[in-house]
């Protein structure tokens, strides 16, 4: 109980924190995924000659959305509670670690909830086709953004200054979107790149996105790829963010 | 300044025998044993620190900048664990069980942040919660708080339009919550102005009437003077001295401060010297001829002299005043 009440207690502490920012991330959540988008619609041809693009480029907009969030803006919060002295609070207080983290995990999945939805309505409003499967989408998500989060968590407490953290957080939240075959198919990469490319975690999330998207619900071999890669960067994170130093 | 101020033991005055009477009867709250910390490069942040520090009493920790005060406070608060050593919390092994020991503790750091777009009632509320209080316990915990640190009518302001020594009240106020058995305060009231201060010497003061221990370091004599029962003086990570005041200026044998104007230096600073006695002071100015000078007994900032060789940073002391 203690420890749901701590949990809940750091989420809301960062949904406050937030409250002035809060139109800010939904443009940035939208601007950037809708961008890609667009942008890989346009020079693909609009999706004319490939029933399948449209229905990629969106999976690749809701995972690219799910990177920054879980990546780039989660190791940001991370980063600015360890660096400004705030985690400090945290640290003087009876409650464990794993509170703080989950409880920021919490945000972080709120904020992935509201973007997903957002660039669900614009794929509509541009008229993509899909039948989403949502019980399923939910759960990819749900992996999705554990998985990511973990390497945020790493991240943020490995880091030996904030302009180093978040200059890790920018690159490997966008990197892991554009290196994976995410808005473009495996086929299109470099050969010596696709082997790497393909163990990402950002290509089964993509992979899984479009089939759920589509429909479908064959991606029993994403949802396993998601969860080892869940538990490991989470049990890594866990193992660093320690309140008491050596 | 006259540097030569001999220590010696002297008998213990007998208001001092009280007071350590008083004192040793209490239960234990903190039994620091041998506390080591050595870093990583080698530096001996502390070096075999001992002290016990007595339910209800108040200890101010005096030291020079780098003395090792705030690495001390850490290992006691459990944030950061000693090389070897023992720290006991109301009989809770702090360094095995450091969960258990901070459960008894409010802590307030020398560095750390807040949030800025949570209003000062929000933070005050929800820190209430991580100690365990429900919902109506810390709504009112967080209202007794604030005004108990005058900011009631700060109460729905984001902390982002607070001042600095506003900031700094509400990170004593998170340690206040709760009313934890030990307070642990690193520098509670730098930065603060003469009056924030003393409200804040009012605040801990309540909490001791109310049952709590403190441990606070602090670069203000007066702040030493006036709060603490027992003053320990660290410096270089090994404790120098500890006890009352009147235990530490009994140590002293030269127990008067002539501050005077040299004659020939009319325009110059004031010197100072220290006297076994008021005679000798008086032999002196006679002596010198001296005609702009005062006597007074040795002070808290004497004793600290005395041990750690350093002046006190007079711009700090001037600004408490």
């Amino acid at each position: 109980m203690k420890r749901a009440t701590d949990i809940i207690c750091v989420f809301r502490i960062q949904l406050a924190s937030m409250r002035r920012e809060a139109g800010p991330f939904l443009l940035a959540a939208l601007v950037f995924p809708s961008g890609m988008y667009l942008f890989a619609s346009a020079i693909s041809g609009g999706g004319v000659n490939h029933e399948q693009n449209p229905l990629r480029f969106l999976a690749g907009s809701i995972v690219f959305s799910l990177s920054l969030t879980s990546i780039s803006w989660l190791g940001y919060l991370l980063l600015e509670n360890r660096f400004t002295g705030r985690l400090k609070l945290f640290a003087t207080l009876p409650i464990a670690p794993s509170s703080y983290v989950f409880g920021v995990l919490v945000f972080a999945l709120v904020q992935a909830a509201m973007a997903t939805t957002a660039l669900l309505i614009v794929g509509r409003a541009v008229g993509v086709r899909m039948r989403p499967n949502f019980p399923l989408l939910v759960v990819v998500i749900l992996l999705t953004i554990l998985c990511l989060c973990g390497l945020g968590v790493v991240v943020a407490a490995c880091a030996r200054s904030f302009s180093q953290g978040s200059l890790l957080t920018d690159t490997l939240g966008a990197g892991l979107v554009f290196l994976a075959p995410v808005y473009y198919a495996p086929e299109m990469m470099p050969r010596s790149l696709r082997m790497f490319a393909q163990l990402l975690p950002t290509t089964f999330a993509a992979q899984a996105v479009k089939t759920t998207l589509g429909g479908g619900h064959a991606i029993g071999v994403e949802l396993l790829a998601l969860s080892l890669m869940a538990v490991a960067t989470l049990a890594l994170g866990f193992r660093l963010m320690r309140w008491r130093e050596e | 300044m006259t540097h030569a101020l001999a220590y010696a033991k002297s008998e213990m005055p007998a208001t001092v025998r009280t007071l350590e009477t008083r004192t040793e009867e209490a239960p234990l709250a903190v039994s620091v044993r041998d506390l080591v910390k050595r870093y990583g490069d080698g530096t001996e942040a502390n070096r075999g620190i001992s002290l016990n520090v007595r339910r209800g009493e108040v200890v101010a920790i005096l030291g020079p900048n780098g003395a090792g005060k705030t690495t001390f406070l850490r290992q006691v608060s459990t944030e950061l664990r000693p090389t070897a050593g023992a720290v006991s919390v109301f009989g809770v092994d702090a360094v095995a069980e450091p969960d258990c020991a901070k459960r008894m503790m409010g802590i307030t750091p020398q560095e750390a942040g807040v949030f800025e777009a949570l209003t000062v009632r929000e933070h005050f509320e929800f820190f209430a919660r991580f100690k365990n209080l429900a919902k109506r316990e810390a709504r009112e915990a967080a209202h007794e708080v604030i005004a108990e640190l005058g900011l009631v009518n700060e109460t729905n302001k984001r902390v982002g339009a607070l001042s600095g020594g506003q900031r700094r009240r509400i990170l004593i106020g998170l340690a206040l919550l709760g009313h934890a058995p030990l307070l642990v305060l690193d520098e509670p009231t730098t930065g603060l102005d003469p009056s924030s201060r003393r409200a804040v010497w009012g605040v801990i003061r309540h909490a001791v009437d109310r049952g709590a221990t403190v441990i606070l370091s602090t670069h203000y004599m007066e702040e030493a003077e006036s709060l603490s029962d027992r003053i320990a003086i660290i410096a270089e990570g090994r404790l120098l001295a500890f006890g009352t005041l009147d235990e530490l200026l009994a140590r002293l044998t030269r127990s008067y401060r002539l501050s005077y104007r040299d004659p020939f230096d009319p325009t110059g600073d004031f010197r100072v010297r220290h006297c076994a006695s008021f005679a000798e002071a008086q032999q002196h100015i006679s002596r010198e001829l001296l005609s702009e000078y005062s006597i007074a007994r040795a002070s808290l900032e004497d004793v600290y002299f005395a041990l750690t060789g350093e002046l006190f940073d007079q711009s700090e002391t001037e600004a408490s005043r």
